[in-house]
C-alpha cells in the first residue's frame, strides 16, 4: 500500500492578537493510504480541526510538511474535499444547488453534472429532496446534504470534521453506519476527525491519537474488526478492548481538561 | 377472545381527532382587526369634522379631503404633484441603493476603504442631514437636482450601513466552506457573502425608504413649483385643509406600499429567516 496522504512533522502555532504564540500542533506524523478510513480522536483543543485544515490547505503548516501523493499541498485544491459541521450549508441555496456549489465555483457544472448530482443525492438517501432548502431537513438530512456537497467534485480524499457532533446519539449511528456504506460503495480515502472514541473505532481502519495541546500523536492503532461492519459490533468485547485503549491514552488529559483528577 | 379483539379494535379504529379546519375569520383574524381599525379611525374622522370641529381652518373631514383630491385631480394638478414628486423619489432613492450597496461592499471588503471612510460616514449618519436642504437649494437651485441630492443623502446612509454590517456578518464558516472548494475572492463575494448579506441590505432599502419620503417633502418646503411637499406647503398657506390632508394621506399611502412591498421582497429573498415555529 502507497500513502496517499503524509504529515511528516507538521506543527502548527498561532500567534494572538496580544502577541502571545499558542502551539496547536507538535511535530505530527502519520499517513494514509490510498482508500484507508483513518480517524483522529484527542481531547477538545487538541488541534484536531487545525490539522484537518492544514490537509485541506485552509492553512499552511508552520514547520514540517504535508505531502498529497508525494507533493507539498499548496492550497485547496480539487483532490480534496473538506466535510463541514452542520452549519456550513448555503440558506439560500437548495439541496441541490447547495451539492453543486463546488461543480459551479470550479466551472465544472454542465447537464451531466446535474444527472449524476440527482443520482448522488438518491444514492446518499435524499432522493426527492433536491428542492428543498436546509432549514426545511432534519440534521441528519442536512450532513447527507453536506457529504453529497463534497462527494460531487469526487474527490481523491474526503476530510471530514466532526460531521456527527451535532446530531442526537440515534441519528447518529445511522450515519456512522450510512458513512460506511457511501465509503465501502465509493472508496475515497478518508481523513476523518472526531472526539468520540466509539465512532472513531466503529468506522476506522487505523485510529491517530492526539494528546492535548500542543497536540502530538500519541498512539496509533489498528482496528482490526472484519468489514463490513454491522452496528452491533460496538458491543463485542473486541471493541470493547479498543475503546478501552483509547480512553486510557486520553483519561488524563480530558480530566485535566474539565478539572476532574482520577 | 372476544374481550381482546374488542381491544384491538379500539386500539386500530381510535383515530386521531381530525384536526379541525380553521375558519375564515379565524384565518384572517389579525387583517381583519386591522380593517376594521381602519374604518373605526376614518369614521371617526368624518363625524369629528363635520360635527366637532367645524372649523375649516384647522380641521376637514375625510370626505372633503376626498373631494379634494378628486378636484384636483380633475384639473390635472395632482398629477403634476404625484409624477414630479415620484421622479425626485425614484432618482434620488434609486442613487442612493446603487451608491450606498456599492460603497457598503466595498467598505466591508477593503479594510483601507473602510478606514478612510468610518469618520465621515459616522459624522454626516449623526448629522441631521435635512438641515442641509435649505445649503442644496442654493447650490443646486430649484430644479429637480437639488431634491435628489436631499434625498440621496438622507437614504444612502442605512443602506451604506446595513449592506456594511450584512457582508461583514456572513457566517466565516460559509466563507470556509467555499474556500475549501476552491473558490475565488470574486466568487465567494458574489455566491456567498452578497446572498448572506441580502435581507439585511433589503432590511436597509426599507429604513433608507422611509427617510427618503421624509426628504421628498423637505426638500419640496425649501423651494420647489410642484411636488406633493409643494402641495402640502402651499395649501397650508392658503388654508386649505383638505388638500393638505391629500397630499399627506397620498404619502402615508406611498410609504405603506412600498414598506411592504420590500417586506414581501425580504420573505422571498430569505425563507430561512421566517421558518415557521413548530405548534
Amino acid at each position: 500500500m502507497t500513502a496517499k496522504l503524509e504529515l511528516r512533522g507538521v506543527s502548527k502555532w498561532f500567534e494572538t492578537r496580544s502577541g502571545d504564540v499558542v502551539e496547536a500542533l507538535r511535530g505530527v506524523t502519520f499517513d494514509v493510504h490510498a482508500g484507508e478510513f483513518v480517524s483522529v480522536v484527542g481531547a477538545s483543543g487538541c488541534g484536531k480541526t487545525t490539522l484537518l485544515r492544514l490537509v485541506d490547505g485552509l492553512l499552511a503548516p508552520s514547520r514540517g510538511e504535508v505531502l498529497l501523493d508525494g507533493r507539498p499541498i499548496a492550497g485547496p485544491g480539487l483532490d480534496r474535499a473538506l466535510v463541514f459541521q452542520l452549519d456550513a450549508l448555503f440558506p439560500w441555496r437548495t439541496v441541490l444547488d447547495n451539492v453543486l456549489f463546488g461543480l459551479e465555483v470550479q466551472g465544472r457544472l454542465g447537464e451531466e453534472a446535474r444527472r449524476a448530482a440527482g443520482e448522488l443525492l438518491r444514492f446518499v438517501g435524499l432522493g426527492g429532496f433536491e428542492r428543498a432548502y436546509p432549514h426545511e431537513l432534519s440534521g441528519g438530512m442536512r450532513q447527507r446534504t453536506n457529504l453529497a456537497r463534497a462527494l460531487a467534485v469526487d474527490p481523491e480524499v474526503l476530510l471530514m470534521d466532526e460531521p456527527f457532533a451535532s446530531l442526537d446519539a440515534q441519528t447518529r449511528e445511522i450515519m456512522q453506519a450510512e458513512l460506511l456504506r457511501i465509503w465501502n460503495a465509493r472508496r475515497k480515502t478518508v481523513l476523518f476527525i472526531t472526539h468520540q472514541i466509539d465512532e472513531a473505532i466503529y468506522l476506522s481502519d487505523r485510529v491517530v491519537v492526539l494528546t492535548r495541546r500542543p497536540g502530538q500523536v500519541g498512539d496509533v492503532l489498528a482496528v482490526d474488526l472484519p468489514r463490513p461492519r454491522r452496528l452491533d459490533v460496538k458491543r463485542t468485547p473486541a471493541f470493547g478492548a479498543l475503546v478501552d485503549r483509547v480512553w486510557k491514552r486520553i483519561e488524563t488529559e480530558v480530566r485535566e481538561s474539565v478539572g476532574v483528577p482520577a | 377472545m372476544t374481550v381482546r379483539s374488542v381491544e384491538v379494535e379500539l386500539g386500530v379504529g381510535a383515530a386521531l381527532p381530525r384536526a379541525r379546519r380553521r375558519g375564515f375569520f379565524e384565518r384572517h383574524q389579525s387583517r381583519i382587526r386591522a380593517l376594521g381599525s381602519i374604518v373605526v379611525v376614518f369614521a371617526l374622522w368624518e363625524l369629528i369634522g363635520r360635527f366637532v370641529i367645524t372649523n375649516r381652518l384647522f380641521f376637514v373631514p375625510l370626505s372633503s379631503v376626498f373631494a379634494s383630491a378628486g378636484d384636483l385631480w380633475a384639473r390635472g394638478e395632482l398629477q403634476l404633484h404625484v409624477r414630479t414628486s415620484f421622479l425626485e423619489f425614484a432618482l434620488g432613492f434609486g442613487a442612493a441603493a446603487l451608491a450606498g450597496i456599492a460603497l457598503g461592499a466595498a467598505m466591508a471588503v477593503r479594510r483601507a476603504l473602510r478606514d478612510y471612510l468610518d469618520p465621515w460616514v459616522a459624522f454626516l449618519y449623526a448629522t441631521p442631514t435635512v438641515a442641509l436642504a435649505p445649503l442644496f437649494i442654493l447650490w443646486f437651485k430649484l430644479g429637480i437636482e437639488s431634491k435628489v441630492a436631499v434625498i440621496l443623502l438622507v437614504s444612502i446612509f442605512p443602506i451604506l450601513l446595513n449592506t456594511l454590517t450584512g457582508i461583514e456578518g456572513t457566517d466565516r464558516h460559509l466563507i470556509e466552506a467555499a474556500r475549501s472548494f476552491g473558490a475565488r475572492p470574486m466568487q465567494i463575494f458574489a455566491k456567498v457573502m452578497l446572498p448572506s448579506a441580502l435581507p439585511v441590505i433589503v432590511t436597509g432599502l426599507r429604513l433608507g425608504l422611509a427617510r427618503g419620503l421624509v426628504g421628498v417633502v423637505v426638500a419640496e418646503l425649501f423651494g420647489a413649483k410642484a411636488g406633493l411637499g409643494y402641495l402640502i406647503l402651499y395649501s397650508a398657506q392658503t388654508f386649505d385643509m383638505a388638500a393638505l390632508f391629500a397630499g399627506v394621506l397620498i404619502l402615508a399611502l406611498a410609504g405603506v406600499v412600498s414598506s411592504e412591498a420590500l417586506k414581501a421582497l425580504e420573505r422571498r429573498l430569505a425563507p430561512w429567516r421566517f421558518v415557521e415555529v413548530e405548534r
